[in-house]
């Protein structure tokens, strides 16, 4: 008789055990932002896909009607930023801030008639040549209060996550409360999260080879696979990595959350803040509809 | 209109970190800015210890402005003159664009020119259009270069054109989404697993190469169904993830307007005849 027991893994690999981090290792910092106000050009025109001049908006400032959970496509501006926009003025602590603030973290008001109201950290944008913002949500009352110039605590906590027995895992931007709700499972060599879809490689447009602690990588308009896209959405990308710097990389995957809306730009689209990127076999992606940020950090 | 464009060679500059190449490691290599003694366009892409390697000379202004004017009206074939210092006289060839205007100059003269020589850039093609095919964009292409390459309509109204490499549209990356103009977008042939992979071991500097659904028209981005030409600009082995070889844009439109034709060599500096 063979006296060996089997432990049999259910279907692709499953134990059904959380995976954990390093929580208890992560430090919580403060790091500033003021809420901004967009900015432009003398002469207000970009060009579009088809050779269109258009008037890019959407950027930067505070957007009243849209909201994480609501459609990443189809608004009539330029990678929209819902609700609060925040940057630091001084350039090496609007990097820090950007590197620092992880999705998921809270955010507090500290000046003017807002002063006091709490938010949540929702994503992150970094346009080209220019601006690299930090997206709070905070609930319709405090929108409503809220001015450019406000200036916002980030209570920062995540940079440093690591993935216990998956070193493999690189993580970016990713609060432990976020982590928690994602709740990702350990599988036999690897780690499952859930996300609503899957994307080839070539979405990947501008934003390509950036530092992945700090920016975000439009997902190119024009690519199969972004109709129904929310804002908030949880979206892997396959053989793309984003270990240090974001590129191309047979059987990587590489998982984000959309931050802002859609682009009229050729090789732009709507930004995605990277969360996790692992080589092939480590990340599972598991497909759930409802695998949205609005819902998984309860934004109000 | 043919416009003269002050310019000068420019001085490599260092962020005072390092960076990280496709394998982890921190990184710190030559390759961009200045003058490129050894290697030129011609020479292969990859067998150098180098990261965005600009062969030959990087020409630049010290004024933003400026600057951009060159980036944007300096076309490739463009003839440039050393307008001061040991090498003045000499003349060079504008081979390719990435930060700075690159530049071939012969042997003789990039063996003495220095940062902060002035140039002249007598820019000259964009604008340019093919009156036989008026819905392909062209960019960054002068008169010189337009009629040194090998092209030819076809019996079904195509522009045949020799390439010395296709590359697919999940390879493209840093460049995507800036100006058609500008710079150059990068293939990213940052790992010797992508290289390989894509069977691109042999890719010289100065190669014509078509890129497989993409519209650089108004810009750079994924369009299935299009595809532009470009020439290999910048090279070297290190790379920063999600950079690597540039790729010039010189011509876009839709697929079936083009009839790309792989060849053993196809590069510009047979082409435009560049003196030793």
């Amino acid at each position: 008789m063979c006296a060996t027991i089997w432990i049999f893994p259910n279907e692709r690999g499953r134990v059904s055990e959380a995976a954990r981090i390093n929580e208890g290792e992560l430090l919580v910092t403060a790091v500033v932002g003021d809420v901004t106000s967009p900015s432009m050009a003398a002469n207000p025109y970009e060009v579009d896909a088809d050779g269109r001049p258009v008037v890019p908006v959407g950027m930067g400032g505070v957007c009243y009607n849209v909201k994480v959970g609501m459609s990443a496509l189809g608004w009539a501006g330029d990678q929209v930023e819902p609700g609060v926009s925040i940057a630091n003025a001084v350039a090496p602590a609007n990097e820090a801030l950007n590197v620092f603030a992880c999705v998921g973290n809270r955010a507090v008001v500290r000046s003017g008639d807002a002063a006091g109201v709490e938010g949540v950290v929702v994503g992150k944008h970094e346009v080209f040549m220019g601006a690299k913002h930090v997206l709070v949500h905070l609930d319709d009352g405090a929108l409503e209060r809220v001015v450019p110039g406000d200036r916002v605590l980030v209570r920062a906590n995540g940079r440093g996550m690591r993935v216990a027995e998956r070193p493999q895992i690189a993580c970016h931007s990713l609060s432990p409360k976020l982590w928690r709700a994602w709740a990702p499972e350990l599988r036999v060599g690897s780690v499952a999260v859930r996300v609503t879809r899957v994307l080839p490689p070539e979405v990947m447009g501008m934003g390509s080879g950036r530092v992945s602690a700090v920016t975000s990588v439009a997902l190119q308009r024009g690519v199969d696979g972004l109709e129904g896209l929310r804002l908030g959405d949880l979206v892997a990308v396959s053989d793309w990595d984003a270990t240090y710097y974001t590129g191309y990389r047979s059987g990587a995957l590489t998982i984000g959350v959309v931050a802002c809306g859609d682009s009229p730009l050729l090789g732009n689209g709507p930004g995605m803040t990277l969360l996790l990127s692992a080589p092939a076999g480590f990340l599972d992606a598991e497909l759930d509809p409802d695998a949205n940020i609005a819902g998984l950090l309860e934004l109000g | 209109m043919v416009l003269g464009i002050q310019a000068a060679v420019s001085h490599p500059t260092w962020s005072g970190s390092y960076a990280i190449d496709d394998y982890g490691r921190p990184m710190l290599l030559p390759g961009m800015s200045g003058v490129v003694a050894n290697v030129r366009v011609g020479d292969a892409v990859f067998p150098w210890a180098a990261d965005h390697l600009e062969p030959g000379v990087s020409a630049g202004c010290d004024d933003r402005g400026r600057h951009q004017a060159l980036q944007f009206l300096a076309c490739l074939g463009n003839t440039v003159r050393v307008v001061g210092g040991p090498a003045a006289g000499a003349v060079g060839t504008v081979v390719g664009k990435h930060a700075f205007v690159l530049v071939d100059f012969p042997q003789a003269a990039l063996d003495v020119l220095a940062p902060g020589d002035p140039l002249l850039v007598r820019a000259h093609g964009q604008g340019l259009r093919l009156s036989e095919f008026p819905e392909i964009a062209i960019r960054s292409l002068s008169p010189a270069l337009l009629r040194a390459l090998p092209l030819q309509r076809t019996d079904e109204g195509r522009l045949r054109i020799d390439v010395a490499l296709e590359i697919p549209a999940q390879l493209m990356g840093a460049g995507l989404g800036m100006s058609s103009e500008w710079a150059n977008c990068d293939v990213m042939f940052t790992h010797r697993d992508t290289v390989e992979r894509f069977g691109a071991e042999g890719l010289r500097l100065g190669d014509v190469v078509v890129m497989h659904d993409q519209d650089h028209r108004f810009g750079r981005g994924y369009r299935k169904g299009m595809c532009a030409i470009g020439v290999v600009a910048h090279g070297g082995y290190g790379g920063l993830p999600g950079h690597g070889t540039g790729v010039v844009t010189i011509m876009s439109g839709r697929r079936e307007q083009f009839e790309p034709v792989l060849v053993e060599r196809a590069n510009v500096r047979d082409y435009l005849d560049l003196p030793e």
